[in-house]
């Protein structure tokens, strides 16, 4: 495929993105408003820590990691912006405001408007908190840890961009006693967030946990196109692989081959149905 | 919301969704001469094309640089406050802060404390890396005890076994290896391509002024 087709076909996927995203905005703005919370995966401890926050008086700890608005990972630092401001929007009635850290210095003003937005208290500028990142990352895990012994939150909502420097936060948490949840869009920080955090998500519901916090028709309806693009690509790469057997076995009929698809198709909508 | 807020907010949002399309057409369109070969000056369009994206990124580049600025002075500005209550490691960090700028200014832009100071710490932080990681792979079963968990450390054993020099260990290297090209490089797949899908839906929430920082 030449450098010009490729060209449009990227255009023609962001556009039909925008149409998605609009469509089910349009189509799913009364059902979003139906679902419950109890459904959300991953966050089944939450609430837990959020009271526990609010009756100790202790801060929740939100972190993005690397994830900044200047890098490569901007939309990760969008995602979870909106995925703190309904944590920190829950925690409200608390007398300490969640702490958020970063080690991008441009996400700095992305974490005191998050908070800015979602809480009324005092002493707001203090609660976002940068740490230089160095070259892996290692600094940043260190002074988190440091700095956590002294703010003691109840809690880690590890949401953003991590590596295996998440092993030295997630430690830390479980030596304190303090809950984790992470989630991390590289391959190596979502590897240790499900061998060591309480709580985890996994790849792509990165973009999809703010949906199930909110209950704003919109953030569902931005999940709902993900999960439509997601299906079609799996779709279109069942039909691929069955459209290759039948071309290469000779016992692979196109009856077969139809059967077979029409079977994971009901398979697919099943599983689709029952999540 | 005032009439102001609400003038100001539609503004912003106005302004992000423009700079948003402009430069994402300009990436798109821009440099690609083919794209435009009905036109007379196919080249210059094309070359034309390419300008907004620079300038915008070149903005971008030059706003980074600046929020380090803002970096150390929230950085300064969270620890001074702590060291007014006597926070321990925060007098440490205002201290060795003053002491890195005093070196450099004295020493005219000599960077050896880098050398001698951060990366025997950043070594010793990799080596504490390891301790953390196995003790978290020990840790799996009592966290996730079901299949999923059991599988986690199956892999785990199977693929740290396999990469041992031992040579009776041959047939669990061939698992390994498979392992490693086959189920784990799809799920990596899966992942990164979920991923990336998730990138392009936020991104075009964000280039439609949809995103919660536009709305006031």
């Amino acid at each position: 495929m030449d450098d010009s087709t490729l060209h449009v076909y990227t255009i023609l996927f962001v556009m039909i993105t925008v149409v998605l995203v609009y469509t089910s905005r349009y189509f799913l703005a009364r059902r979003a408003r139906r679902l419950s919370q109890g459904r959300a995966p991953g966050f089944k401890r939450l609430s837990g820590w959020l009271g526990e926050a609010i009756e100790a008086g202790r801060p929740l700890h939100l972190s993005f990691g690397s994830a900044g608005i200047d890098r490569e990972n901007a939309a990760v630092a969008a995602a979870e912006a909106e995925l703190f401001y309904h944590i920190i929007k829950a925690a409200r009635s608390g007398d300490v405001a969640p702490v958020i850290s970063t080690s991008s210095s441009a996400t700095v003003p992305l974490c005191q408007d998050t908070i800015r937005r979602a809480w009324d208290g005092d002493d707001r500028r203090a609660r976002a908190q940068w740490f230089p990142g160095g070259s892996r990352s290692l600094a940043f895990a260190a002074g988190l840890t440091a700095t956590m012994q002294v703010e003691d939150p109840s809690a880690h909502i590890l949401a953003g961009s991590f590596g295996p420097e998440l092993a030295l936060i997630l430690d830390s948490a479980e030596r304190q006693g303090q809950g984790s949840f992470a989630v991390s869009d590289q391959l190596e920080g979502g590897a240790i967030a499900f061998a060591m955090a309480d709580e985890v998500l996994i790849g792509e519901q990165l973009f999809s946990a703010a949906a199930w916090l909110s209950h704003e028709s919109t953030a569902r309806a931005d999940a709902s196109a993900q999960d439509l693009w997601r299906g079609l690509l799996i779709a279109l790469m069942a039909i691929l692989v069955l459209i290759n057997v039948a071309g290469q076995l000779s016992i692979a009929s196109w009856s077969l081959v139809v059967g077979a698809a029409l079977a994971l198709a009901f398979i697919g909508i099943i599983l689709f149905r029952r999540r | 919301m005032s009439r102001a807020q609400r003038i100001g907010i539609a503004f912003s949002a106005f302004i992000a969704f423009a700079v948003g399309l402009i430069t994402l057409l300009s990436l798109l369109l821009g440099g690609r001469p083919e794209l435009y070969a009905e036109l007379a000056g196919a080249p210059v369009f094309a070359s034309l094309m390419t300008l907004p994206a620079a300038v915008m990124l070149r903005l971008v580049a030059i706003t980074s640089a600046v929020t380090i600025v803002i970096g150390i002075s929230n950085l300064l500005y969270v620890h001074l406050g702590r060291v007014v209550r006597g926070a321990f490691f925060s007098i440490v960090m205002i201290a060795s802060f003053a002491l890195t700028i005093w070196w450099y200014w004295s020493k005219q832009g000599d960077t050896s404390l880098l050398a001698a100071v951060q990366v025997p710490i950043e070594s010793a932080l990799a080596a504490l890396l390891f301790l953390s990681m196995v003790g978290g792979g020990a840790r799996v079963l009592g966290k996730r005890a079901d299949i999923w968990g059991l599988l986690f450390v199956t892999v785990l054993v199977v693929v740290l076994l396999g990469s041992l020099p031992i040579e009776s260990l041959a047939p669990v290297r061939a698992w390994s290896d498979w392992l490693m090209e086959i189920p784990v490089s799809a799920g990596a797949r899966a992942i990164l391509l979920g991923i990336a899908l998730g990138t392009v839906v936020t991104g075009v929430r964000v280039l439609l002024g949809q995103d919660r920082s536009y709305r006031g």
